[in-house]
């Protein structure tokens, strides 16, 4: 067999030297660029084009391991499970001051997340984050909870400011 | 490179011109935020609506009927740009109005073309955004390659990739033209396009390869030409996690076909909060600070602040 040139680690878009993990990572990701269902390559390769691609591709992975490429047919890509619908937010966005509660659900709407989606991804019981959203002062726990309740909701939404969120928060709470 | 040393101008505004082949992608709604963005740092910010049939940026920018605008510029109504910056309601950040639906001035000629480039790079701002019209004519293309950096705007969807590659390719060999006003270059290039070679020409890269064979310096003159073009890409209206990889695929593909270096700046997400700002005539990262859509637009704009001013890039 022949040794790898320069050309084939282009081909995988590796650094010489990349380890087995990277190659195998790239082979997947540099195959599926040509799989014909490809938005990327679509209207730049006709099928010809695209599957000598591939060859290339594998050729290039046999020269730089030594090994055969895996088969090509990829596992088929799960359908992903529909999503609940959640109501779009409507109105301005709430005043982080008066109304961060309010704030919360409505960036969470606007992501298209359920509270049933954030509390699995956060680990908070759905009703605290009902609770939270609704700024209902009575069944809330401590402060010093809520502010870490505050601060994972506000940065599993990927929100700006997690910290300033979580202090108007409790100064939300406390003067009312 | 011979354009950018006029235009760049030791101590100018950096130039950022935003395009795209198809039109609906987004590309005022994305020039309007990354200003907004840019000009929240505290930097200063000129956004040119160089839409020149179909002006409405001054629309998003919360700028309802600009005084003036490109056309008086134009027909020598006012004798500098800086005339006709309008101040927006965004502090740091003032807006050059397009010339409304006006033919004649939406194929200004090549004079008129590098006086306002040349009047851009004079304005007295750190950055310009200028918002380029669909399609793939000259003057979108001259305002491109001129920029610091050019950057296309796609959708995940077949027809807007295929503009792209169409304009990329197009921009492309517009730049290869730049070289071959060197009559070697130009002898090179049509002794390949008037031969049986020109049937393996599809790309610039099969073209850069056939001159080579022709004439060696003409192809290292032409190849030093491609180099300095590196256009950047943003995939906006992402919906679904295999979509945020359509820049970057983009980009290898490029590479792969093409031969050139397509930098993907980032992946904004489809947010139905964009489509209430441009109702509310507000720019997003404004109006809904917190939404994923300004999350991502500040992440992007990231890369535009503390540039140096030195054409570098």
């Amino acid at each position: 067999m022949s040794p790898a040139r320069y050309e084939d680690w282009m081909l995988l878009d590796l650094e010489p030297g990349a380890d087995l993990a990277e190659i195998n990572a790239a082979l997947r990701l540099r195959r599926a660029l040509y799989q014909p269902g490809s938005l990327a390559t679509y209207n730049l390769l006709d099928d010809d084009e695209r599957r000598t691609m591939i060859e290339r591709i594998d050729e290039a992975f046999r020269r730089v391991t030594g090994h055969e490429p895996p088969p090509a047919n990829s596992p088929p890509t799960a359908e992903p499970a529909a999503a609940p619908k959640v109501d779009e937010p409507s109105g301005p966005a709430p005043d982080s001051r008066t109304e961060p509660g309010a704030l919360l659900a409505f960036y969470r709407r606007s992501r298209g997340m359920s509270i049933e989606q954030l509390s699995a991804e956060t680990k908070i019981r759905v009703t605290l984050l009902q609770q939270l959203e609704s700024e209902n002062i009575d069944e809330l726990p401590e402060a010093v909870f809520v502010r870490g309740h505050v601060l994972t909701y506000a940065r599993a939404l990927g929100l700006e400011n997690p910290n300033e969120i979580a202090a108007l928060y409790l100064a939300k709470v406390k003067l009312d | 490179m011979i354009i950018e040393a006029d235009v760049h101008a030791p101590s100018g505004p950096r130039i950022w011109a935003i395009g795209g082949g198809k039109g609906g992608v987004g590309k005022s709604v994305i020039t309007t935020n990354l200003a907004v963005a840019v000009a929240r740092t505290g930097e200063r910010v000129a956004v040119v609506d160089a839409d020149l049939g179909g002006a409405n940026l001054h629309t998003m920018v919360g700028v309802p009927s600009p005084r003036m605008n490109l056309s008086d510029f134009i027909s020598r109504r006012v004798a500098t740009l800086a005339e006709i910056m309008t101040p927006t309601p965004v502090e740091n950040l003032w807006l050059i109005s397009g010339a409304k639906a006006m033919l004649e001035t939406a194929n200004p000629n090549f004079g008129q073309k590098g006086k306002i480039l040349r009047h851009i790079a004079m304005l007295d701002v750190d950055h310009v955004f200028l918002d380029l019209g669909a399609g793939t004519a000259f003057n979108v293309l001259d305002f491109f390659l001129v920029a610091r950096k050019g950057i296309l705007v796609v959708v995940p969807e077949a027809t807007s990739v295929e503009n792209a590659y169409f304009f990329i390719k197009a921009a492309y060999f517009r730049k290869l033209k730049q070289a071959q006003p060197r009559t070697q270059v130009k002898a090179a290039v049509d002794a390949v396009m008037n031969s049986e070679a020109r049937a393996r020409v599809r790309t610039p890269r099969d073209l850069m390869a056939q001159v080579m064979t022709v004439d060696a310096d003409a192809g290292a003159a032409l190849m030093e030409e491609a180099s300095t073009f590196s256009p950047s890409i943003i995939v906006n209206r992402v919906e679904r996690a295999e979509q945020a990889r359509l820049g970057d695929e983009m980009g290898s593909a490029c590479r792969d076909y093409f031969g050139i270096r397509l930098q993907c700046l980032g992946s904004f997400p489809a947010d139905n909060l964009v489509c209430r700002s441009v109702d509310e005539r507000r720019p997003a990262v404004d109006l809904f600070p917190q939404s994923s859509f300004a999350a991502a637009v500040r992440s992007a704009a990231s890369a535009f602040v503390g540039v140096p001013t030195e054409a570098a890039g």
